[in-house]
């Protein structure tokens, strides 16, 4: 390991776990909320702030869900004093994931006054039964009552998350969801194809013959995306991500850099200190090993070089910066014998999946829709 | 002394299903020889395989006393014989063991293309033939017919016919009654020295190899020392029995005797079919007649799926090896397939039986490659080679000819289906040399066929063209000299060895541009273009392009998201395991299997 820990940037992400209901597409861990488990939830998170480390400047914090927006203002409070208590400083960008139906002025009030800098918004569509068909619990108007009162808040930057490639979802209505969402003003989009992971109603959908997936839509929803974004000043930083010049989440990008964070909460991952580990994504299971001496970690790997090669390729590439391969080498000198990751690279610039200029290795607008592909072949040979 | 006057060998030969087995079992119940409580169905055919395909693999004596009805009693030996083609070798030895064979006939069905081959087989090694018309309780059998048929087809006189239904024990004892009185007793008992014919051989764990033999002169006992007059081996004798039917040690074998000897050889590989045991002091001064070596006909590769299995399957050929001295093999390896082996048949049901055997008894899966004949390759500085794997055939430029193993083929069929079937014969390059009524329902074809053209769905087809009654049976026939090449195919540029056949030149394109679909439909996409290409040297004959996939990407990779989605490139990454990279293409290991299961690799 030769990653410098003192001069890299580390991010903190909180889970909170707590969702009013599930969406049909999420496969993220979340459970609904009851008083009690909120208390104990706090009392843990507590614990697993007292865990950080002591000396080091977190640059960024991300909070996600479940619904972070779900706690009521004293909630979120509670959390975020706790939070700043651990920290050195207070960090530079700090997110919070609200759902439409969560945003209230009195919560907005009290995370700008924490120091919160950007709220990102599960807004997925503006069309009413595509939402409905998502199993989402907001409805349009909700979505601008919402906007309204983050817009009032001031928080320097925003987010607004849209979902593509929906069942029964026309191209034409895809691009007037982007244009809807362009016109709200926010300083980052994020746009993601709808996914079928296993555990989601909608994999379920999908498994019982309900619903298709159709290769070819789905790249045309990707190309028009992309190309709308672009016309409307959004410029593309990663696959799914787009942002006003210099308002990208920095929080993100670090970890797609492969720099250090830590994930506090039920089912967060962190990369810290050489390692890669995750905690329990049962909250009671969370809590009890909150208590004990050490704190639970599962599925742990021990990281070197060579994995942290693989994943800065990986991770690395699905960033329109792309990665700097020659640096790469140099960053992580113990990677080993990497003759076959050449050849495949050689492979990948032949077919025009990946670019090259001034020293950087870059996906084709053709190459990023194969981004898993590809990193499925980078993990092959490294 | 023997008592030659008393004693009979015979056998039963016939087509497929005619009745065989249980007419063999009537024989046994009748002459005593197993209690019936005893009695499982189909004794004699005790491996699994054998009951389940209803045919004859290994032989199998027994001997047993039957009293007639001239109240004395005669010693039977019954050897019931592999009843397939390619054992007609074995068959031949089995038979030549005997002095009568009891030619079995299904009343329905009547003379099947098996039962020519075997009559005439029986005929060539000097038996008296006693014809059986078995299934005469049948409501479709037609005696009269049969009678008839065995005139025309045969010349054998009708009247000479014993009419049975061995599934009801009718005709049975008439039956044993004409043994005594028309099997001739052991010839050849007066030749000075021990003669003695090894018919078959199996090897036991605990003995070793056992060899069936069956002593036509002299005596045998346990401590003598042998001689196998082939090859001049020495052995010494460590057990003497006979079949009754379970394996009983005896003093001794006498001159007309069948039975077994156990000696202190171990490899079924030294033992030769067909080759004469005489005594290492006393030698007779000649072998018995029709030995021969038997070589391979047939060749295939067989690779274990799960490239981890591939010790459990050497330990698997080595048994199976140990009681099938006909089966050879040598290792090989593909780049496609990984390590397997090259292995050699006699035939097309000895290589069916052998991949059964292996998925079977060994429980493992495997693949087997196209089956290939053995060519003679002639090169321009004059060498000759045999050729039995596609990839080992020399570079076009360096052939001067090929030659390929014909056969002379009998296929019998309703004269209805003899359009079809001839049309089925010129496909496969195959002449008709003559036609032969059997009676006014059916035919008889005698064609000439390249070996390699009916390998793999010949037989398969003519039962579909012929509802299932046409049969066919043949004979090595030489070889000839043909227009022969290699069709390679290739992906992304690449030669994939495993799709590599030896074919006509004529037929080159046809099969290259059947297999080139087949692999499109089979191949998944992948991202990049996939060019299939099938091709003879360097031409290219026909080709395919299997279009890159689009889209393979998931949007959503947030923050902490990262072990989840290594997680999900990891199982990616899995699934591709079980392909094989041919160059930059990831071939699944399903898609050979498919590919080689193409019954015919494409060519129709």
């Amino acid at each position: 390991m030769t990653l410098n820990a003192s001069t890299s940037a580390l991010g903190l992400y909180c889970h909170v776990p707590f969702c009013a209901s599930t969406c049909d597409f999420c496969a993220f861990y979340q459970e609904k909320p009851r008083r009690g488990d909120l208390l104990r939830y706090f009392e843990a998170m507590e614990r697993e702030f007292a865990l950080l480390p002591p000396d080091r400047v977190v640059d960024t914090v991300f909070w996600g869900g479940g619904t972070p927006g779900l706690l009521a203002a004293k909630d979120l409070e509670r959390l975020g004093r706790m939070q700043l208590a651990a920290l050195v400083q207070p960090p530079h960008e700090w997110t919070v994931e609200m759902a439409p139906s969560t945003v209230k002025p009195d919560k907005l009030a009290v995370l700008k006054d924490l120091g919160v800098t950007r709220i990102s918004m599960g807004v997925q569509s503006f069309d009413a039964a595509l939402l409905e068909s998502l199993g989402r619990l907001h409805n349009p108007k909700q979505i601008y009552r919402a906007w309204e009162a983050i817009e009032q808040a001031g928080f320097a930057a925003t987010n607004l998350d849209l979902i593509f490639a929906i069942p029964g979802q026309s191209l034409a209505q895809w691009q007037a969801d982007i244009r809807e969402a362009a016109r709200l003003g926010p300083s980052h989009l994020s746009t993601y194809c709808l996914t079928f992971e296993e555990d989601t109603a909608l994999y379920v959908k999908l498994a019982q013959g309900k619903v298709r997936i159709d290769e070819a839509r789905e790249v045309a929803f990707y190309e028009a995306g992309w190309q709308l974004l672009d016309e409307l000043g959004f410029t593309q930083y990663e696959i799914s991500n787009f942002a006003r010049p210099g308002m990208e989440c920095v929080h993100n990008l670090n970890t797609w850099r492969m720099h250090e964070w830590i994930g506090c909460g039920p089912s967060a991952a962190s990369q810290y200190a050489g390692e890669r580990y995750q905690r329990p994504s049962n909250l009671d299971e969370w809590m009890r090993g909150m208590w004990t001496d050490a704190a639970p970690k599962q599925e742990q790997v021990v990281l070197n070089d060579r994995i942290l090669l693989a994943d800065s390729l990986v991770f690395g590439l699905r960033m329109n910066e792309g990665v700097d391969f020659a640096a790469l080498r140099q960053r992580y000198p113990a990677a080993g014998e990497l003759s076959q990751l050449e050849g495949l690279i050689g492979r990948l610039l032949e077919e025009q999946i990946l670019t090259q200029a001034e020293g950087r290795l870059r996906l084709s607008p053709k190459g990023q829709l194969l981004a898993d592909a590809v990193g499925t072949e980078i993990l092959e040979v490294v | 002394m023997p008592d030659l006057h008393h004693t009979r060998n015979f056998c039963i030969i016939a087509h497929v299903d005619h009745g065989k087995t249980t007419l063999s079992d009537r024989i046994l119940e009748l002459t005593r020889t197993v209690e019936m409580r005893d009695m499982k169905e189909q004794l004699l055919d005790s491996m699994d395989l054998e009951r389940e395909r209803g045919i004859t693999i290994k032989s199998h004596p027994v001997s047993m006393v039957y009293r007639a009805r001239d109240g004395q009693d005669y010693a039977f030996n019954l050897i019931d014989t592999p009843g397939h083609v390619d054992f007609s070798y074995e068959v031949s030895r089995s038979l030549a063991a005997c002095e009568g064979a009891m030619l079995l006939i299904d009343a329905a069905q009547g003379i099947e293309a098996q039962t020519v081959a075997n009559a005439h087989l029986a005929l060539e090694q000097g038996l008296e033939i006693i014809p059986v018309i078995n299934k005469i309780d049948l409501p479709s059998a037609d005696v009269p017919a049969i009678q008839q048929q065995l005139e025309d087809v045969l010349a054998i006189p009708a009247e000479e016919a014993v009419l049975t239904s061995a599934k009801n024990g009718l005709g049975i004892e008439d039956l044993l009654e004409a043994a005594v009185a028309r099997v001739p007793q052991p010839r050849w008992a007066e030749v000075e020295g021990l003669r003695m014919l090894i018919f078959d051989c199996i090897y036991d764990t605990y003995k070793g190899v056992i060899c069936y033999v069956r002593v036509f002169s002299g005596t045998v006992k346990a401590n003598d020392s042998i001689l196998t007059m082939s090859d001049g081996m020495k052995a010494q004798v460590k057990e003497v029995g006979k079949f009754s039917p379970a394996m009983t040690k005896q003093d001794s074998l006498q001159a007309g005797d069948v039975g077994y000897i156990v000696t202190n050889r171990r490899d079924v590989a030294e033992i030769k079919l067909g080759d004469t045991i005489t005594l290492t002091n006393t030698p007779a001064k000649e072998m018995l007649p029709g030995y021969k070596e038997v070589s391979p006909m047939v060749f295939s590769g067989i690779y274990p799926i799960d490239t981890s299995d591939y010790n459990k399957l050497k330990a698997g050929m080595g048994k199976l090896r140990l009681n099938d001295a006909a089966f050879v093999y040598q290792s090989e390896n593909s780049v496609a397939l990984g390590f397997g082996f090259r292995c050699g048949f006699l035939g097309l049901l000895h290589m069916e039986i052998i991949q059964e055997r292996i998925r079977r008894e060994y429980d493992l899966d495997v693949i087997s490659t196209y089956p290939s004949v053995v060519y003679f390759v002639t090169k321009t500085d004059g060498e000759t080679i045999e050729v039995h794997n596609p990839v080992n055939l020399p570079d076009p430029a360096e052939i001067d000819h090929i030659e390929e193993p014909m056969i002379n083929a009998s296929i019998h069929l309703p004269s209805t289906s003899i359009g079809d079937v001839l049309a089925l014969v010129s496909e496969k390059r195959g002449l008709c040399e003559h036609t032969e009524t059997i009676d006014e329902k059916r035919v008889m074809l005698v064609c000439r066929l390249p070996l390699n053209e009916i390998l793999v769905d010949f037989n398969d087809r003519l039962k579909s063209i012929t509802h299932g009654y046409g049969s066919m049976d043949y004979e090595m026939a030489g070889y000839e000299q043909a227009k022969l090449c290699r069709l390679d195919i290739m992906v992304n540029g690449e030669s994939v060895d495993a799709f590599s056949s030896i074919v006509h030149k004529d037929k080159a394109e046809g099969r290259g541009r059947a297999l080139c679909k087949r692999l499109k439909e089979i191949l998944p996409r992948q991202m990049f273009k996939i060019a299939i290409q099938a091709s003879i040297g360097s031409q290219v004959i026909a080709r395919e392009t299997i279009s890159a996939y689009r889209k393979d990407v998931t949007a959503k990779c947030y923050g902490g998201d990262i072990s989840r989605k290594r997680k999900l490139l990891e199982k990616q990454k899995e699934g591709k395991k079980r392909m094989k990279n041919i160059g930059s293409v990831s071939i699944p290991q399903d898609a050979f299997i498919k590919i080689l299961k193409t019954s015919d690799g494409g060519s129709s």
